[in-house]
């Protein structure tokens, strides 16, 4: 039932704590949305309209630039090779965390905190200083120019903050969770497999969404891991409309867009665990 | 069914010494509580009979063979969690079939036990829900049916009404005790609460401070405490105690009153000691004077507390006693319902 205010002219004109909410949420959002839109319209536009009028419509619709991506075979070969080295990315990063970040919470052994302490300081780690020592170690191990070569480095880089997250969410869930289903003849691998898994699909979604983009994103790492272009991931990709004079940029800025597609998907997939995840608290025993 | 035997049980935290020498003896189909204040180690027992900790020193039986060294899941034992550690992403009948599948039974058979205990908890209709779409009441007794599909030898109860509000306490009290007649399981039930204790057991084992401080039948404990640990710990309200010495064939308490000693008491003349007197035994129009200080009435009985020498002394009468704060009332008590504990050792004198 609708309640009317009891007197309408006591009601507040304005609910300025409301607006002042909406004015946040909308700079915020223009702040995200401006260089994603700036970047799919200056797709569309000529090189030469695209240096007079960056941020505007394009004066001409260049959809050509899009299909010839698209038609072309190196875009999905782009997208192939990262697709791939992305999805086994996840795949490692969650396997190794889950089982790492499970161990931590619910098993007692020594030195346990010591290696915790010594994962966390992953987490300091710059990329940037590793790479020649990751390069001589890959080298040595034979991966160079593999994608495995490039897959392991980015799990491993992942891991400290995922067991980081999925140890906090372990630790919170219920004590008596992990008694009850000993008693009712769990080891620790099935109490992983049938209560702790499902009960932590919010933070397998966000700890995955995190990965994912990380290694969807990474530049540095396939650049010097990767030789030949038949494995390069779409960020090397882009090198393709550079030349040593000229950058097709408005070829470039067609490109990304392309390439953020499947990003967005992956996210509007995994979005509603990672909303479920903030508003989780519900596991009560 | 089972007989559980503990033996010399001993557990250590460290340097700290929680569980000190326990022997309890439980018998095939009966039905014992652990009962105590927080901290005296009932909840860690449990969990040690359980499998959940680990046993410092001693033995473990459980259906005559030793168990200290076997996991939970050797144990055949079910145990229910005092804040029912039901698994949230399981619905009622997953939650209660889990034991059975991990187990791999057929499934018809898993439904068909599932359905039984469901029937027999009057949880049929739910079987479908999720535990956070039940009642606090409603997920207590999916607790219990998880543990009684399992068909286990022994059941566990680790204070498994304490987040129950009191009418649903009650109620669920009744339901444990009724499926206990029911099913014959030798039952293990950890309380802080003595009216559970009493009302539920078959025997009583009350601990303090990680020791047993007495194990006895409900009314034998009322009746015979063996310290004033006991004394005061079972029963409501809790038993006077007065300090003081024999004199001339009489207690005489530090607080002026004096008291008919019980015929069974072995005392000596001078030996100081504690005396106490429970206030539902206390009668109006004995000799010992005390001033009201409080009187609450409660239609069926009336409590009042009292002042005796600076001591507050409480009294519960079945009778309607119009007394007012300052009165003076003269009081007595039965002393063969009395009890007399060594002052040094608290032990039953």
């Amino acid at each position: 039932m609708q309640s009317e205010p009891l007197d309408p002219g006591l009601r507040k004109p304005w609910n300025f704590v409301l607006l002042y909410k909406y004015l946040v949420l909308g700079f915020v959002t223009l702040l995200i949305i401006a260089p994603l839109i700036t970047t799919a319209l200056g797709g569309f536009k000529s090189a030469a309209d695209l240096r007079t009028n960056p941020f505007g419509l394009p004066t001409v619709w260049h959809w050509n630039q899009y299909t010839d991506i698209l038609l072309g075979i190196d875009y999905w070969r782009y997208m192939g090779n990262s697709m791939l080295i992305s999805a086994i990315s996840v795949f490692v990063t969650l396997l190794c965390s889950t089982l790492a970040a499970f161990t931590f919470a619910h098993v007692k052994f020594f030195g346990k905190e010591f290696i915790v302490g010594y994962l966390m300081v992953g987490l300091l780690f710059p990329v940037a200083t590793a790479i020649l020592p990751l390069f001589v170690k890959v080298r040595d191990m034979g991966l160079l120019n593999t994608y495995w070569g490039v897959i392991l480095p980015t799990s491993a880089f992942s891991l400290g903050m995922s067991i980081l997250l999925m140890r906090n969410m372990f630790e919170k869930l219920p004590r008596e969770l992990l008694s009850a289903a000993l008693v009712d003849g769990c080891g620790y691998i099935r109490f992983f497999w049938h209560i702790t898994l499902p009960l932590s699909r919010p933070i397998l979604a966000t700890v995955g969404i995190i990965a994912f983009v990380a290694s969807w994103n990474q530049y540095v790492l396939p650049l010097i891991l990767l030789n030949s272009e038949e494995r390069y991931p779409w960020p090397l990709g882009i090198m393709e409309y550079q030349g040593e004079f000229t950058t097709d940029w408005h070829l470039i800025l067609a490109f990304v867009t392309l390439t953020v597609i499947p990003a967005i998907v992956v996210f509007l997939a995994t979005q509603k665990y990672i909303v479920a995840g903030l508003t989780a608290g519900a596991v009560k025993g | 069914m089972a007989t559980v035997e503990i033996t010399n049980i001993e557990k250590y935290y460290g340097g700290y010494h929680a569980l000190n020498d326990i022997n309890v003896d439980i018998a095939d189909g009966e039905f014992v509580v652990l009962v105590g204040p927080s901290g005296c180690g009932k909840s860690t027992l449990l969990q040690m009979i359980a499998g959940l900790e680990t046993i410092t020193g001693g033995e473990l039986r459980i259906g005559g063979d030793v168990v200290n060294y076997l996991p939970p899941k050797q144990r055949d034992i079910a145990m229910v969690f005092q804040n029912y550690a039901l698994y949230p992403h399981m619905t009622v009948g997953q939650n209660m079939g889990f034991s059975l599948r991990i187990r791999r039974d057929p499934a018809d058979e898993i439904k068909a036990k599932v359905e039984r205990a469901a029937k027999i908890l009057n949880l049929d209709q739910l079987l479908d829900r999720f535990p956070r779409e039940l009642s606090g009441g409603q997920r207590q007794r999916v607790a219990m049916g998880r543990a009684i599909v399992r068909e286990p030898q022994v059941f566990l109860f680790d204070e498994p009404l304490s987040n129950l509000d009191a009418k649903l306490r009650l109620s669920m009290r009744t339901e444990i005790k009724e499926l206990h007649q029911r099913l014959k399981t030798t039952t293990i039930y950890v309380t802080h609460d003595q009216d559970e204790a009493m009302t539920m057991a078959d025997r009583i084992v009350v601990m303090n401070t990680g020791v047993v401080s007495q194990i006895g039948a409900p009314l034998d404990l009322y009746d015979r405490p063996a310290n004033t640990f006991v004394a005061g710990f079972i029963g409501s309200p809790a038993m006077n105690f007065m300090d003081g010495t024999i004199q001339g064939g009489k207690f005489q308490a530090a607080n002026g009153s004096s008291w008919a000693l019980p015929s069974d008491a072995k005392v000596t003349e001078g030996q100081r000691c504690t005396f106490g007197v429970r206030p539902e035994f206390v009668e109006a129009g004995g000799d010992v004077a005390a001033k009201v200080i409080v009187t609450e009435p409660t239609g069926s009985e009336t409590q009042i507390v009292a002042d005796m020498g600076g001591e507050h002394f409480t009294c519960l009468f079945n009778e309607r006693i119009a007394a007012q704060p300052g009165d003076t009332l003269k009081i007595g008590a039965d002393p063969e319902k009395c009890h007399v504990f060594d002052i040094e050792t608290g032990l039953r004198l």
